[in-house]
């Protein structure tokens, strides 16, 4: 399943990263501790967060993540996007909650 | 020029997890025994216990410095250290105006009381302190910095509530004046303190930073932590 995919089916806004939405999607991760993230993520993963903070771009990097999705209807900040659009990691968002997105996620991703 | 023993991060009874006996005029008590020369009031989200220590610190010949320990949207708690009262009135100020006010329950965390000298309760703060403020770390340091205080992300390597854990590492392009550790001395570029954390007055000056200066005040710790005219941290290891 690739990024775009996943867009469509939980009806997510893209902010930024245009370019990486045919990237494939091989797992998830849910958490908002940067440095959990950071150990323990894998490669290719979309991860479900409510950190909005540019790190959160850094670690997606850092770990070849597929995709960071904001839940909560929080909006990532310019530097956030504009790291994103750098590194053609798309950061979508979402108004539901982490537990329903997550939810949501996995059931599709199964 | 001599040595100054100080511990910049201590809790009142103000915050919620900080001892009923964390009173001023037991925090000032502890840290005359303890040899300090200067400490910090740092509850959380709050100033409202400078003021009086800072009252009792004078009569005991100990430094109070005005301080807060803040929680920023990502969950990171850092220190402010504020110059005089008149910015502390001003930060206490922004503070408040970036609260989420959430209804604070004392029988789960802990009370939230304003003494006064005579220790009588004058005020008791209905919304829960530690929670994060609506505000980014970017725009805590803006803040600290626009009241000319010093900007210091706490315990930041503790596995919990620190720079560090929330956000992986430490952002470039934030102007820290320096970190406050725990354990031992990290390789890292910043100025780098230890400081006590204490929530009882058994732990006031369990760990401390002795600096070179002058005397103990906020301007010659700023000076310090920048390496001015002489004044430095003398870092001992953990």
């Amino acid at each position: 399943m690739k990024v775009t995919d996943i867009v469509e089916k939980l009806n997510l806004k893209v902010f930024s990263g245009h370019e990486g939405l045919g990237a494939e999607i091989t797992g998830g991760y849910a958490s908002d501790l940067l440095s959990d993230v950071m150990g323990h993520a894998e490669a290719g993963a979309v991860w479900v967060t409510i950190q909005t903070h540019r790190n959160v771009m850094a670690i997606a990097s850092l770990r070849d993540l597929s995709a960071v999705i904001i839940t909560c209807g929080e909006k990532p900040g310019d530097d956030t996007m504009t790291q994103s659009n750098e590194e053609a990691i798309p950061v979508l968002g979402t108004d539901l909650s982490t537990f329903e997105l997550a939810g949501r996620l996995h059931a599709i991703l199964r | 020029m001599r040595q100054i023993r100080a511990d910049l991060h201590i809790h009142t009874l103000l915050s919620p997890c900080g001892s009923l006996e964390m009173t001023p005029r037991e925090i000032i008590a502890r840290a005359k025994a303890r040899g300090l020369d200067m400490i910090a009031i740092s509850d959380h989200n709050s100033t409202l216990h400078c003021e009086l220590t800072v009252a009792l610190g004078a009569k005991a010949g100990i430094t109070v410095l005005r301080a807060a320990e803040v929680t920023s949207a990502e969950d990171v708690h850092s220190l402010v250290i504020l110059p005089d009262e008149a910015a502390r009135a001003s930060f206490q100020q922004w503070l408040d105006s970036r609260s989420e006010k959430i209804p604070h329950n004392p029988d789960i965390f802990g009370d939230q009381v304003v003494i006064d000298e005579n220790e009588n309760i004058i005020a008791e703060i209905k919304y829960f302190l530690t929670a994060a403020l609506k505000a980014s770390i970017d725009e805590v340091e803006a803040a600290a910095h626009r009241h000319g205080a010093l900007f210091i992300p706490a315990h930041i390597d503790r596995p919990s509530m620190s720079i560090t854990s929330q956000l992986g590492f430490i952002p470039d392009d934030l102007y820290i004046d320096a970190v406050e550790v725990v354990g031992r001395t990290p390789e890292i570029l910043y100025p780098v303190i230890r400081n006590s954390d204490a929530h009882i007055p058994e732990h006031i000056g369990r760990r401390y930073t002795d600096y070179m200066m002058e005397s103990p005040s906020f301007g010659e710790l700023a000076m310090a932590m920048r390496g001015e005219s002489g004044r430095h941290i003398i870092l001992a290891d953990a």
